[in-house]
């Protein structure tokens, strides 16, 4: 093999996937010695990795051009094994834009959130080990979205949940970090069982396990084991997305895992599990032109962000409430993919673009406020701002990317799924749709909310006496998340040409999978359908952030010229003048701050029923739990059988 | 050629600064906040104060002292107010008045819902800024005020959606010059049956977004100390106090450009004194009057009366829409 | 001509805090008087304000009682200049039948500057808008000299 054929780019998604196993292996077999660096205790370990997730990157990122601009699907077999008498033998790689989109979004995040371990990961033990299981994580996942081949799915989801499980409970001396990997473990083994059970029931009846063969072999011959192994899949890869009734899992796991373990669970583990569902419904079984197959999808997808997005409010934990938005959020990817158009596809995934950007961010700030006090319980902390500038400015881009507030890019993402939703109300003319737009939009406020919660008990307010000390975080975390928060804003101001660039090409090869199973070498009888994106609500970031510009601007220069900035202000030797103190009806000053969980207490007072309800169905229990997955399963089997 | 594009920056800065964007907002707002404090004087038989009043406390605002608090944030507590009124003034620019319109093609009605919460936001978090805990309260109270009121303000825009798009023959319609461009073509939307219901909620919201009697719990000043603005002193209020009043000019002219679109002569500068005309009108009824007659509700019954009363209110329209009446 | 129409306009909006510093009540229910139909001192720009940082006017009630006398200095120091400080009723000037207890502070003009006051037991409503509309003129001149 000479030089110019290793570097050809067809080899790049096995090269991307190879790095990080490889970066995992050399990590473990450099020993688990501590460094004597106390600033970096990895090591060169942690620059390993940090090389093999940005070689990963690179290697991804250089695919764009021919695969989404140039709409090339590449199809890779393992040592050259390719088709034998109409069957696929060998493993193979295909990687089309979907898989492609998702790759991308798994790299980044991946890459950023090494850059931030090096600096986060520094009072744990066991270091080392940390970079091995990351870098396993990593390249389990990329391996999950890049594979052509159903089994390999299946391997890909076993190494990321062993990974992710030993991740959650890395810190065994926080508390309920052992119980919640119990958790994720019993409810995750479920899910990758069912997996399992899929795979082996198809493969029972097609003699295959490859993604585009299945995928020409399985419509029109669907029996009751075919729609069985379905549910079982769906049910598996529901698991993996964390979608209801999986949510509580989530919580756990975030809330006791570090922070940049937070950023892969709930921006790239999600992802794994959504790509998987739209693998299975749109590619593999096809059934996405049911009625009953979008109603599904986007009921699932409705109940998840509405009840998310409640539970999320009764939170007090930082990270927890976090987790229980990133569920939020995954409902709206997965009610915009459900709709089955084109528009659909394209706002949901680009939300899940979104989602693995802001979200990352969010918990890099959570895991930076955790990092200097030590504490996310928001009952405890307060006026961080002071202390933590930067991290307070990141942080709040990420919480108005979230709660889609213009011009961020939550919104650009939240504005078209709205519109997809309200265009399929009025082209099928169903109702229902139209309240998933309502409950969209509602959620939306919910999540603000929220986050206005969050910004009002960690960092302004007023600041306990104990974290008079606290420092800004190191430059290496900053960075990290300075990377994603111009992402979401760059993102957020050019939806044309992030849709035009990533998701429309992405959204078109969902809906061609006949050039999915052609591109694999298998014939195919599917038409080449055509695609529109059509919208018809306007909105234009950068003209409209040019007219704030110049509106602030002119602001800005009455305010100057009327000397707004001069202030009184509390002089440094001044420490008693009651004039700067605060207002408490003339009583001394003391510490009192409004925040923590009940914040909102107007409107939960309201639905306080709603609330005592959930407070009870989530018992923290891991039986219950199980349970829900074995009523879910069930669940679907008969969903499957009756409408499929 | 640069000539043109010099005189086309000149037009649009003057869309900025003058009409529809600062001037007018400025003047306008605050002659609505002054009618409507008249008017609830004259309704409590009292004299009441002077038409200019607002037009005085800002000014006496501006030239009061400002004092940052100790436990401040300094930066987020003097930044915040400008942000929200430069927010809302560019609001202002994307809604019709009769067929003009400032900056079309760039923002339509769902997006105007979500530019109205960037003011809200620069209220609340400036008020986190301040560290006070009425303040905390305060905002606390101002985003229930928010979620109550987005659900109907929601279905209210999605059923003028969906009644100019059927209309229209294309199913659905989110631009506000489309909606403009209907009304005037085929008079005013509150003409239709089912935008009847949609108008009496909107009309129901504008107290309750602007903050007024008996939802302005926010910003109660028996009880939490002003609220949100407790620690808030000199320009900084002054700047809170006129975003208020070209909040009220906001909604009010939202209310007209989207149930009474249409009225007008096509000379932009009688319609802009019609449109003010009836957003003094919606003021005097929506605000002045509710005023006038109501005592404040606790916040809980605030989130009620909105998702119930006027969600149903609003829900009706939209099924009154989606079946074409 | 700004400096000028901010003056104008401190004496056409001032804004009042009331701080009661243990009165009988008498003097407050005479100065929410004030604000009743009847007299309307509304038609002045006169507005009762929330908090002290909104205030021009501070307007004193009661004979500063020991308990009180912290809480009042803090309020009074909290109020943004230019700032005029009324007292009402005979109590915070000379502690009137209170005057010579232990718990008594009066007057308060021992401990900080009082620009108008307001005599009287409790003082009518006229006399009270008269001595209001005495500290504008204070407040305005106040300005003035800035």
């Amino acid at each position: 093999m000479n030089l110019a054929n290793m570097t050809d780019y067809h080899h790049f998604p096995i090269y991307s996937v190879m790095v990080l196993f490889l970066g995992a292996f050399i990590i473990a077999a450099c020993g688990s010695k501590p460094s004597k660096d106390p600033k970096n205790p990895a090591g060169f370990r942690a620059w390993i990795a940090l090389c093999a997730t940005a070689l990963s990157l690179f290697f991804l990122g250089s695919l764009v051009k021919p695969v989404m601009l140039e709409g090339e699907i590449i199809s890779y077999w393992m040592g050259s094994r390719a088709i034998a008498g109409g069957y696929a033998i060998g493993i193979a790689m295909e990687v089309d834009a979907l898989s492609l989109f998702f790759a991308l979004l798994i790299a980044t995040a991946v890459f950023v959130s090494a850059i931030y371990s090096i600096r986060y990961m520094v009072h744990d033990e066991c270091v080392p080990q940390y970079y091995v299981l990351y870098c396993m994580l990593a390249g389990g996942v990329l391996g999950l979205v890049l594979s052509g081949d159903i089994f390999n799915m299946f391997i890909m989801v076993e190494i990321l949940t062993f990974a992710a499980v030993a991740l959650t409970s890395f810190r065994t001396k926080v508390y309920g970090a052992l119980e919640a990997a119990f958790k994720y473990l019993v409810v995750g083994c479920m899910g990758s069982t069912a997996i399992l059970t899929g795979v082996i029931m198809l493969y029972a009846q097609y003699h295959t396990l490859n993604l585009a063969q299945l995928a020409n072999l399985i419509p029109g011959t669907m029996n009751n084991a075919t729609k069985l192994a379905f549910a079982f899949l769906y049910i598996g890869f529901s698991t993996k997305a964390f979608i209801v009734p999986f949510h509580p899992l989530a919580a756990d796991a975030h809330g006791a895992a570090p922070a940049s373990i937070s950023v892969l669970i709930s921006g790239v583990l999600t992802k794994s599990g959504i790509y998987g569902i739209i693998r299975l419904t749109y590619f593999l079984f096809q059934t996405m032109n049911l009625g009953s197959m979008q109603f599904m999808l986007v009921f699932i997808g409705s109940i998840s962000m509405f009840v998310c997005v409640t539970m999320a409010l009764a939170q007090h934990d930082f990270k927890r409430l976090l987790a229980y938005h990133s569920i939020s959020q995954i409902g709206y990817v997965l009610a915009a993919v459900g709709l089955s158009t084109s528009l659909g596809i394209s706002a949901g995934l680009y939300h899940a673009m979104n989602h693995t950007l802001f979200k990352g961010l969010l918990f890099l700030a959570a895991g930076a406020v955790l990092h200097e006090t030590g504490t996310t319980d928001l009952g405890k902390l307060g006026g961080l701002s002071k202390k933590m500038p930067h991290t307070t400015v990141l942080f709040l881009i990420g919480a108005f990317s979230i709660s889609g507030v213009p011009p961020f890019n939550g919104f650009a993402s939240k504005w078209m799924i709205y519109q997809a939703t309200y265009q399929k109300a009025v082209e099928s003319n169903n109702i229902g749709f139209l309240l998933v737009t309502v409950i969209a939009l509602v959620t939306s406020t919910l999540t603000l909310a929220s986050f206005v919660k969050v910004s009002q008990s960690v960092f302004f307010g007023q600041m306990p006496k104990e974290y008079e000390n606290v420092k800004e975080v190191p430059f290496g975390m900053r960075l990290a998340m300075g990377i994603l928060a111009c992402l979401c804003i760059v993102t957020g101001l050019f939806p044309k040409t992030v849709t035009g660039v990533l998701t429309e090409p992405a959204a078109r090869a969902v809906a061609n999978v006949g050039e999915y199973i052609t591109a694999m070498g298998f014939k195919s009888n599917l038409p080449a359908p055509n695609v529109t994106f059509a919208q018809v609500g306007v909105w234009e970031p950068i003209n409209w952030l040019l007219i704030l510009c110049i509106a602030l601007l002119a602001l800005t220069i009455v305010a100057v010229a009327g000397k707004y900035d001069r202030v009184s202000e509390r002089t440094e030797d001044d420490t008693v003048d009651t004039k700067y103190q605060l207002f408490y009806g003339g009583e001394k000053n003391v510490y009192s701050q409004v925040g923590g969980g009940d914040l909102f207490w107007g409107f939960k007072h309201n639905w306080r029923h709603y609330f005592d309800f959930m407070h009870n169905l989530h018992s923290g229990i891991v039986n219950d739990y199980a349970l829900w997955a074995v009523v879910a399963l069930a669940l679907a089997i008969v969903y499957m059988m009756i409408v499929l | 050629m640069t000539a043109n594009i010099f005189l086309n920056g000149l037009q649009y800065l003057g869309y900025i600064l003058i009409f529809p964007g600062f001037l007018f907002c400025f003047l306008c707002g605050m002659l609505l906040v002054g009618i409507d404090r008249k008017l609830v004087a004259r309704m409590q038989k009292r004299v009441g104060p002077p038409i200019l009043q607002p037009f005085y406390d800002f000014f006496k605002l501006c030239g009061k002292e400002t004092i940052v608090p100790a436990a401040a944030e300094r930066t987020t507590f003097l930044v915040a107010p400008i942000v929200g009124l430069a927010a809302l003034v560019v609001i202002q620019l994307f809604i019709p008045i009769h067929g003009f319109t400032a900056f079309s093609g760039m923002a339509d009605i769902i997006v105007i819902l979500y530019l109205l919460l960037i003011p809200a936001l620069a209220a609340i978090l400036g008020a986190a800024a301040s560290g006070s805990p009425y303040a905390g309260i305060g905002l606390s109270r101002e985003m229930v005020t928010i979620i109550a009121c987005e659900l109907p303000l929601v279905l209210v825009l999605l059923a003028v959606a969906k009644t100019v798009g059927n209309a229209l023959g294309t199913g659905l319609c989110f631009s506000m010059s489309e909606i403009a461009e209907y009304q005037l073509q085929n008079g005013s939307l509150i003409t239709k049956l089912s935008m009847i219901p949609a108008a009496i909620a909107f009309a129901m919201v504008i107290p309750g977004e602007t903050g007024s009697h008996p939802f302005d719990t926010a910003e109660a000043e028996t009880e939490i100390c002003e609220g949100m603005h407790a620690e808030y002193s000199g320009a900084p209020l002054a700047v809170f106090k006129l975003s208020h009043a070209v909040k009220v000019l906001t909604l009010t002219s939202l209310f007209v450009a989207l149930f009474f679109g249409g009225i007008g002569t096509g000379i932009i500068a009688f319609d802009g004194v019609i449109v003010f005309a009836l957003c003094v009108v919606a003021t005097a009824l929506f605000i002045s009057f509710v005023h006038a007659v109501t005592a404040r509700l606790k916040i809980e019954q605030v989130f009620k009366y909105y998702w119930t009363v006027v969600s149903g209110l609003a829900l009706v329209s939209l099924v009154l829409a989606w079946y074409g009446m | 001509m700004f400096k000028k129409l901010i003056a104008e306009s401190t004496a056409k909006s001032p804004w009042l805090f009331h701080i009661n510093s243990g009165s009988c009540n008498g003097c407050d229910i005479e100065l929410v008087a004030v604000l009743t139909p009847r007299y309307d001192v509304e038609r002045l720009g006169f507005k009762l304000a929330g908090s002290p940082r909104q205030a021009d006017i501070v307007v004193v009630t009661g004979p500063v009682t020991r308990q009180s006398l912290d809480r009042v200095l803090s309020a009074i120091s909290q109020v943004p200049e230019p700032r005029c400080i009324v007292t009402m009723g005979s109590c915070p000037q000379s502690g009137n039948v209170f005057k010579g207890s232990y718990s008594v502070c009066a007057p308060l003009s021992k401990y900080v500057h009082v620009d108008v006051d307001i005599a009287g037991c409790a003082p009518k409503p006229e006399a009270i808008m008269d001595g209001l509309v005495k500290a504008t003129e204070i407040l305005k001149q106040k300005r003035g000299q800035k």
